[in-house]
């Protein structure tokens, strides 16, 4: 480990043009199958940025999925998302070489607080409290959703078959069901039910697309920054809400609508006050029912990542299971929407 | 041939162990891995509980019978296979009441296995 944390550290130097570095703080983070995070805490003599400076450096994991980001890739959506204004780590520099320290890695700013579901939902913040990071969530994805095709430096992320994306999204899920070989009907008949009522798409926009409690860190009341960037793609709009909004994401909170913390209400609203859009409710509970079925298509994904042999792992197959919850909430959540027409 | 107890006996003792004396003195991801253990042995003696119960029998019996009221065609275990390919090729109205009271049917049998507190 301490070879590896003079390898980043040699870099840092190097890339701010300091004098030399000092490691205070070296570890491995927890979280994340796909890349290996560690927290790296430097004083730096001169340069960009001396004195005492807290990074977290993000490289591929052994076993990366292929559905997911590139590191350098997810480098440039960062450095897109932080210029429009989101609250997210700060992108400093990418290391495209693997030699350095045997896989390409990039260095960002490490933020302050936790991201534990547990500590946000269960947690004491008052109603005001809560109000208030639920309107900063829905800020924040008025800016993030302001970045919109096309962008030189994002021109690596496909658009949308048809310029349609719940109908992409549609057409993909079917793909994977038939991959997974599996026969699952319920998913099937929400498919359906999903290519049936597909709202008219909004505008494309770049969205993070696994927004949600768990992936963004507070410390207090305060979001401090929006984390794992790595399935971000060109979609719309409302996916990000729907996905925030998801019954699947809210950690026993189920009577607060966004991510177990607060009221769709606030959400929108800011999101309006900031982006100057009206977002129609009844879009944001469309793609709350593609969340769950694309939640669903990652936990039997992961499920066949045991089954095949290719990963062993409690975990993975616990997750398999989870699938007839989502099934659950489709069966319950489109007649309520029907209902509510 | 007998040969008692149990495997659900068995199951279920075993998780009491974990639970009781094991998991207190852990934490952390070890801790973790132990609520995980006792997660998935929980859903083993449900199966067995359901399977004592005719499961998954019964619930087999319930698509069987809507599949020949909709003239597709019934093999063992291949009624889910069926379903699916028929929702899939839009043979089916998706809002037949009688449909939606078969797939929650499946749903709910799996939840009594997998996680019972999901069920409302």
């Amino acid at each position: 480990m301490s070879a590896l944390a003079d390898t980043f550290s040699n870099f840092v130097v190097r890339q701010s043009g300091a004098r030399s570095a000092r490691v205070i703080q070296f570890s491995k983070l927890s979280g994340g199958a796909i890349q290996d995070n560690f927290g790296l805490t430097l004083e730096l003599d001169g340069g960009d940025r001396p004195g005492r400076q807290e990074f977290v450096v993000r490289q591929d994991a052994p076993s990366g999925v292929a559905e997911s980001l590139s590191r350098p890739e997810e480098f440039r959506v960062l450095q897109a998302a932080f210029g429009a204004g989101v609250t997210a780590p700060e992108p400093l520099w990418l290391c495209e070489d693997a030699e350095i320290s045997g896989r390409i890695f990039y260095v960002m700013s490490r933020a302050s607080g936790t991201a534990s579901p547990r500590q946000l939902v269960k947690g004491d913040l008052t109603e005001d409290q809560r109000r208030h990071l639920v309107r900063r969530l829905g800020a924040e994805l008025a800016r993030l959703h302001t970045v919109r095709p096309p962008m030189d430096s994002l021109a690596f992320l496909e658009l949308p078959a048809g310029n349609n994306p719940a109908l992409s999204r549609v057409a993909l899920y079917r793909r994977y069901l038939e991959e997974i070989g599996e026969p699952h009907p319920v998913l099937e008949w929400a498919l359906n039910w999903l290519e049936d009522h597909a709202p008219e798409p909004g505008p494309t926009a770049l969205c993070h697309c696994d927004f949600r409690t768990g992936n963004y860190m507070v410390d207090g009341d305060e979001l401090t920054a929006v984390l794992d960037w790595e399935f971000a793609a060109w979609s719309d709009p409302c996916e990000d809400l729907g996905w925030l909004c998801c019954r699947s994401w809210r950690f026993g909170g189920d009577d607060r609508e966004v991510g177990g913390v607060g009221d769709k209400n606030d959400l929108l609203a800011s999101y309006r006050e900031v982006s100057g859009a009206d977002i129609d409710p009844a879009a944001v509970s469309y793609w709350e029912v593609m969340a769950l079925v694309r939640w669903a298509m990652i936990a039997l994904q992961q499920a066949r990542r045991h089954m095949s042999g290719e990963q062993h792992s409690l975990e993975l197959a616990l997750t398999g299971r989870m699938v007839a919850q989502m099934e659950y909430d489709l069966l319950n959540q489109i007649p309520e929407l029907e209902e509510g027409q | 041939m007998i040969n008692e107890p149990d495997s659900r006996d068995l199951l279920t003792e075993a998780r009491q162990v974990l639970l009781d004396s094991l998991v207190p003195d852990l934490a952390g991801e070890q801790k973790y891995q132990a609520l995980m253990i006792a997660n998935a042995m929980g859903m083993a003696i449900r199966e067995i509980e359901q399977r004592a119960q005719g499961e998954p029998e019964a619930t087999d019996r319930s698509l069987s019978q809507f599949l020949a009221g909709h003239r597709l065609p019934d093999a063992p275990s291949q009624g889910e296979q069926t379903l699916a390919r028929a929702l899939r090729d839009r043979r089916l109205d998706g809002d037949d009441p009688e449909l939606r009271s078969v797939l929650k049917g499946m749903t709910e049998a799996r939840l009594r296995i997998n996680n019972p507190g999901f069920l409302k």
